[in-house]
């Protein structure tokens, strides 16, 4: 049971929910697929004075085309994500990510709004969002304003949320035609977070090259090794993405599940591998 | 603060007042007096609190009592009317001693009902990754693993109209 006492509220409107937000401010929690908040507060290291869900409110579950974009619902489920055909389209590595995300029962109660306001260094969605020039729409009861996910990821479990702001949306650019990608991740236990992940995309004929590192910073980091594939993907362009990853994981930190060179050394062999797939997924 | 729940548990309808600090596991077994449904880690990880949610396993220790307002739950309860009349999933892990203490088995007979619902015919990698979310400290997971393969052929060989019910409707 958790024990520190808190007022609960169930808006069905996201108006409603906005205005809730809007009057408690810094007091008021968003619980959205709950994975995260509900075990911080059971353990009371998070003991807010109000508690907003967002599970009754259906108009941030969608999964929209919208010309050269796609457009997610913040309230969409890692299970929708992992399967929904126009993701698997036009973003595979994100249905990708989705799929490593905790475990089934993980994955039809969590959400990509609540697993991207969270910002875990070692999240599956971060390296993918930033790899893929992904921007976030934060709303609240005073208007909205579309972030860049680099500029929306600030810290350590930081965004750029102000107190009565919301995330509702994810907005992925589709990935260009021809376009190769790969999100892989290391990990000893399915299910927890990764040690180290990665994710690439890599433009036809080489033309641009990017790598989303996650696990080894306080937030996921993009690294742009284009100049590194010039002349395709051979032992010393892959030996420069390795070099590159290294240097971009200056900040790493250390933990349990691994200290800060090994990460940076997990870095290296990360890159190099989503380097390799998506450019074998290339057309 | 108290806030009052309209729940449909193994369809049957139940209006219960829960302090906003209740999580739905503890409502399940105190409230409603289901204690088929356990706690382990009561922080999300080892999945012996598993129930479904409108259709969709879920962790109980996960979700707020008070969230659960409006929802349709099915807890390990739901599967069989008791000992004489065994689900088939439960049937095919008694037969394949597929438990020993029996801490993690609702967990797992749920996780594996929405396997079997998803994926008719799972390869055992399929199995595996299909019960990553319930933890088993006994077994080793060798019996389990053989538990669901027997089970999937017991529920593949019934006709189409006798087939154990999955759980309640998928969400809209």
């Amino acid at each position: 049971m958790i024990s520190q006492e808190f007022e609960f509220h169930a808006p069905k409107q996201l108006s409603e929910a906005l205005n809730l937000l809007q009057r408690y401010g810094d007091d008021a929690k968003v619980l959205a697929g709950g994975m995260s908040l509900v075990p911080l507060m059971t353990l009371g290291l998070l003991q807010p004075k109000v508690v907003v869900s967002f599970n009754h409110i259906r108009e941030l579950d969608y999964v929209n085309e919208d010309k050269g974009m796609l457009r997610i619902g913040a309230m969409t489920r890692h299970s929708t994500i992992r399967a929904n055909p126009l993701i698997g389209r036009h973003c595979p590595l994100l249905s990708e990510a989705a799929s490593y995300v905790g475990d089934v029962q993980v994955r039809h109660r969590g959400t990509i709004g609540g697993s991207v306001a969270h910002a875990d260094p070692a999240a599956d969605y971060p390296p993918v969002m930033l790899v893929v020039g992904a921007q976030v729409k934060l709303q609240s009861a005073k208007g909205e304003r579309v972030v860049k996910m680099e500029n929306f990821l600030k810290g350590l479990m930081q965004t750029d949320l102000l107190p009565g702001e919301l995330l509702t949306e994810i907005q992925i650019p589709k990935l260009p035609d021809g376009a190769g990608s790969s999100y892989q991740r290391l990990h000893r236990v399915e299910g927890n977070f990764a040690i180290v992940n990665a994710a690439a995309v890599i433009e036809k004929g080489f033309k641009s090259a990017r790598l989303g590192l996650g696990g080894v910073g306080e937030t996921a980091i993009l690294v742009d090794v284009t100049k590194r594939l010039g002349k395709g993907v051979n032992d010393e362009a892959l030996r420069g993405v390795s070099d590159d990853a290294y240097a971009a994981s200056h900040d790493a930190y250390g933990d349990l599940n691994g200290d800060a060179d090994y990460r940076k050394a997990m870095a290296r062999i990360y890159a190099q591998r989503v380097t390799k797939a998506a450019a074998a997924r290339m057309s | 603060m108290k806030v009052p729940v309209k729940v449909t548990v193994n369809k049957k309808n139940y209006n219960v007042e829960v302090d906003t600090r209740m999580i739905l596991a503890d409502m399940l077994r105190d409230e409603l007096r289901l204690t088929g449904t356990h706690i382990g880690c009561g922080t999300g990880s080892c999945g012996a609190c598993t129930v479904m949610l409108n259709g969709h396993t879920v962790k109980s220790c996960c979700i707020l009592a008070a969230d659960a307002d409006g929802q349709e739950i099915t807890t390990i309860e739901g599967l069989s009317t008791g000992a004489q009349h065994l689900h088939p999933i439960q049937e095919a892990f008694v037969e394949n001693q597929g438990l020993q203490c029996g801490y993690c088995t609702p967990g797992m007979v749920l996780s594996t009902l929405q396997l079997l619902t998803d994926k008719p015919n799972p390869t055992e990698d399929e199995i595996r990754h299909g019960i990553a979310g319930n933890l088993c400290r006994c077994t080793g997971y060798q019996f389990i693993v053989k538990s669901i393969q027997e089970a999937a052929k017991t529920i593949n060989s019934k006709p189409a109209a006798s087939k154990p019910a999955a759980a309640v409707s998928s969400r809209g």
